[in-house]
């Protein structure tokens, strides 16, 4: 049967030795021909022929294995396509289903997402540090030091196989397991051994708790305020302080792009799915466009026309949207509320459009501005809608003033309902905040720092109100899931993991609990980052000793010297070891195979596994395209981005 | 009068870089670079250890300590039964096969077209090449899916076709990168030679280039060895039947969660078994990448 299937492997190696002969040597003829038709000379004509026919493997190769199936898989990404049955166009619904996180699909691939977002934000960087140190430790000439490389180096090559994840996984064996039987030994030699086990027990379990109740699908969970209102402070802080320099007026002007562009892709998938909007999103955008453009004005930047036109296109381009929509009517409170904040946006880029760039352009954006944010903040004011979201935003101010209020079950379902107000005028307030911080840091330093420092308070406000009000969330939602006679909501993990420091017959459960299944897996990602420590090594080599023995005489010590010298120098290859890892975060594929349970394939399973899992299983071919399709612009844009952003702190050698 | 304005100067005045004080400063430093070299070395090199350990155990010492190492006494009959069971046999003869022949056509592949990229000057070598740098950027889930169709069209699921012929067509543009840098550092002036004496293309390859590029065709071919072998995603997808499996499914596949208690010594054995090439070819190259990249450093 093999050996059978070994000869047939062999005629058709033969085969296709044969057909990359001829097409190649037919692609030289034909580069030749064409040469010779626009007349190129003899010499040329030969240089070319062979050129193409030598490179024609790939070039045959890169036809029938990536463009076509690229092309291929984009297509049945629009269909239902299922091996052995006809094909039908369903447009966009393979992505809408993957994309919303309602259904199976949606809260698959979202569950999936969340878990390479776990490696990426918390593997990644462990196994940077893990490569760094390795790095750091054999940067030094010593006697044996080629045979701690070989050995520090050998997992990489063990662990992309089956076989030494098997024996991990048999380490990892919760009950009487190596791992845990060694660490219960050394916590039992000495009482403060024991207590930071039991920490770190309580520490991981708690922590994954949490990220397991976020990840679940959790309507909102506090971090949807927290976060941004964090950020928001955090950059402030960062502007305020000390002298306003170069690299300050980069952070502000990044910070707003990136955080725009995360808005502008929300907004944009929103519409995709044809999901409500929240006007409050439109007013923030408005304020962060203006922002955005008189910024760029005062920077005479080159790009200034292009970008202002281009926002003004997709400004009244909303608007079209917005009154083609079949049940339109001016009367409509409905359609005011997002024709007023597109319009008021609109003529105020229209203003800034026509006239020359003075001071006076600076007055009407800032006072258009001013206006979006006084009407934003009537939008949230009572009466508008149901009452619920000035008493939102007062309670943030007022650090959760619910927290005796969790026993009234109206009174929760009326202020905690999905979405009572978008976080979205936070990012816009945030970054109208960054970009005003960053022209008056330009022109009136004084009001820079006074206007920063206020800012920072004011958001740090928001977000210590918003964590406080979310002790009030999880007792909101049992007090909620009691009286639905649904005991199990989305953080009980996290409460369960909190509710008493671990005994002491507490082991890790690794593959026995979603707790503990991540960080297996990142522990084994770190036992075998010996390709991050090789990059780290080169770039270690390559900086100059001179630098360092300058270092010396100046009297910098040793971490003065590993931060302002090795860090700078090694920064390209973080960089490098950055984008790999993250997508390779999102490739995980072998290490889940082997290590999975039952109990913990969804708490595992990364993007590509899903991706597996679906297409080959399952056989859903259209489903699959469109989820390797998402990947693909994931990763790209992964890559653009860190590419792109990379300049402001990578330090190239001149 | 020169060492005045030596910046050691002012210290050795001090008396804290007296000789014998930097002596004792150095011996500490030693220690405790070995002391964390070898702790690491036990860290990196134990999991390997655990499975030969584990391999030569009893069932009963599996199900009992987890604590030690060795076994009390080796069970070779673990590995005994695995090489008498003629499954294991046809799986390893499986990867066997498929890793030479996909060596075998990808490192031929390849080596033409680095050669083209690299050492043969035409027009459109630029554009070309660029293309497929950018094909890098591409992540495999682009083509996985349609590829698999494609392959199912042409009947091929359930053959080793789908895994060892896209090789031949000089797959993996890292390779071809890799090995092109190599050739670009090779004198022009050797071909120029030989193509004063009348060489095609071809015997410039055979008889001029492959000759000097043996360290980088070697790592390569170990790259693409350790890769193959390793390789579960494929075989997974493509091959389907107990007859086809290679190794790594067979491995993977040798715990039965079913069975209780787990047999792990049997799996262990296996493991070993399967994981011994790469090792052996891993202790014979490795002074060409590692020693390569970490004492030279890398530029460009």
């Amino acid at each position: 049967m093999a050996s059978e299937m070994r000869l047939h492997n062999l005629k058709w190696a033969l085969l296709t030795v044969i057909f990359i002969i001829v097409s190649s040597v037919a692609l030289g003829l034909l580069a030749r021909l064409i040469a010779r038709l626009r007349g190129l000379s003899e010499t040329e004509q030969r240089k070319i022929f062979w050129g193409f026919t030598l490179a024609g493997p790939w070039i045959v190769g890169f036809f029938i294995f990536v463009l076509g199936p690229a092309l291929a898989s984009l297509y049945y990404s629009f269909t239902d396509y299922e091996l052995g049955q006809k094909m039908e166009w369903v447009g966009l619904d393979n992505y809408r289903k993957m994309l919303l996180v309602y259904g199976r699909q949606g809260r698959q691939f979202n569950k999936a997402m969340l878990n390479s977002f776990y490696y990426a934000l918390i593997g990644v960087p462990l196994q940077i540090l893990a490569a760094l140190i390795m790095a750091l430790l054999l940067n030094h000439e010593v006697r044996g030091i080629r045979f701690f490389r070989m050995v520090f180096y050998m997992p990489v090559i063990l662990a992309g196989g089956p076989a030494i994840l098997l024996a991990w996984r048999y380490m990892l064996t919760t009950n009487g397991g190596f791992v845990n039987e060694a660490m219960r030994k050394i916590a039992g030699m000495f009482f403060i051994f024991d207590y930071l086990y039991r920490g770190f027990i309580y520490g991981m379990e708690a922590f994954n708790g949490f990220y397991a109740g976020i990840a679940q699908g959790d309507p909102i969970g506090p971090l949807k305020y927290t976060a941004p209102a964090l950020l928001g402070a955090l950059i402030l802080w960062l502007l305020a302080r000390g002298e306003w320099s170069e690299g300050k007026r980069l952070l502000a002007w990044r910070a707003a792009q990136i955080v725009g562009l995360a808005m502008f892709f929300r907004l944009a998938s929103k519409g995709l799915m044809a999901q409500p909007v929240n006007p409050a999103w439109l007013y923030a955008a408005g304020i962060a466009a203006l922002g955005g453009i008189a910024w760029l004005g005062w920077l005479r930047h080159p790009r200034l026309r292009l970008t202002q036109g281009a926002l003004l296109a997709a400004t009244i381009a909303l608007g079209i949207a917005v009154l083609a929509r079949r049940d339109f009517a001016l009367g409509d409170a409905e359609t005011q509320r997002y024709l007023l904040p597109l319009a008021l946006t609109a003529l105020a880029l229209i203003g800034a459009w026509i006239g020359p760039w003075t001071a006076r352009t600076y007055r009407l954006l800032a006072l258009f501005g001013a206006l979006l944010s006084i009407l934003l903040l009537v939008r949230l004011a009572p009466g508008q809608l149901d009452g619920g979201r000035l008493e939102v935003l007062m309670r943030y101010l007022t650090f959760g003033s619910t927290l005796d209020r969790t026993d009234d079950l109206d009174y929760l379902n009326k202020v905690y309902p999905v979405q009572t107000m978008s976080s979205l005028w936070f990012y816009g307030l945030a970054i109208a905040a960054w970009l005003g911080v960053a022209g008056l840091g330009e022109a009136h330093p004084m009001a820079r720092r006074r206007l920063a420092w206020g800012g920072a308070a004011l958001f740090a406000l928001f977000a210590l109100g918003s964590f406080l009000d979310g002790r009030a969330y999880f007792q909101a939602f049992e007090r909620l899931a009691q009286a639905s006679g649904k005991p199990n909501y989305h953080f009980s993990l996290f409460r369960q993991a909190i509710a008493q420091f671990p005994s002491s017959d507490r082991v890790p459960l690794w593959m026995n609990s979603e707790l503990w299944s991540k960080p297996a897996l990142i522990l084994i990602t770190m036992w075998s980052s010996g390709t991050g420590m090789l990059i780290f090594l080169a770039a270690l080599k390559n900086v100059p000793r001179e630098l360092y023995e300058a270092a010396e005489v100046d009297g910098a010590n040793v971490w003065q010297r590993f931060v302002k010298i090795t860090l700078p120098m090694i920064s390209p290859a973080m960089f490098y070891n950055i984008v790999i890892g993250m997508i390779a975060a999102l490739q995980t594929f072998e290490t889940i195979y082997i290590l999975q349970t039952p109990l913990t394939l969804d708490s595992l399973q990364s993007a590509a596994y899903l991706l597996y899992a679906r297409t080959f299983s399952e056989l859903h071919i259209g489903e699959g395209a469109a989820m390797s399709w998402i990947l693909v612009v994931i990763i790209l844009t992964l890559t653009v981005l860190q590419f792109r952003f990379s300049r402001s702190w990578v330090h190239y050698e001149a | 009068m020169a060492t005045q304005s030596r910046p050691g100067a002012l210290l050795r005045a001090r008396g804290l870089q007296s000789p014998r004080w930097r002596h004792s400063l150095r011996l500490v430093r030693r220690v405790l670079l070995y002391t964390a070299l070898i702790g690491g070395a036990l860290f990196f090199l134990f999991p390997l250890a655990w499975m030969v350990g584990t391999s030569l155990k009893t069932i009963e010492e599996v199900g009992r300590s987890q604590l030690t190492l060795m076994p009390e006494r080796p069970q070779w009959q673990n590995y005994e039964k695995l090489l008498n069971d003629s499954t294991f046999y046809r799986a390893y003869l499986n990867s066997v096969f498929i890793v030479s022949l996909v060596l075998l056509g990808t490192i031929t592949s390849v080596s033409f077209v680095a050669f083209s990229f690299s050492r043969l000057q035409w027009k459109g070598r630029g554009v070309v090449f660029a293309l497929m740098m950018s094909t890098l950027m591409l992540p495999y889930q682009a083509t996985l899916v349609p590829q698999y169709v494609m392959f199912h069209e042409l009947r091929w699921i359930r053959t080793f076709n789908p895994i060892t012929i896209p090789g031949f067509f000089a797959g993996g543009a890292a390779l071809v990168f890799l090995l092109r840098q190599f050739m670009l550092t090779i004198p022009k002036e050797l071909d120029e030679a030989a193509m004063i004496d009348g060489a095609n293309p071809l015997q410039i390859w055979w008889h001029v280039i492959m000759p000097l590029s043996r360290p980088a065709v070697a790592t390569i071919t170990v790259f693409l060895f350790v890769g193959q072998w390793n390789n579960l995603l494929m075989p997974l997808i493509y091959l389907q039947k107990p007859a086809l499996y290679t190794m790594p499914i067979y491995v993977a596949q040798k715990l039965n969660l079913q069975e209780s208690p787990l047999p792990w010594q049997d799996v262990m054995a296996a493991s070993v078994l399967f994981v011994i090439p790469v090792l052996v070819v891993f202790l014979f190259t490795q002074r060409y990448f590692i020693e390569g990249i970490s004492t030279t450093g890398s530029k460009g």
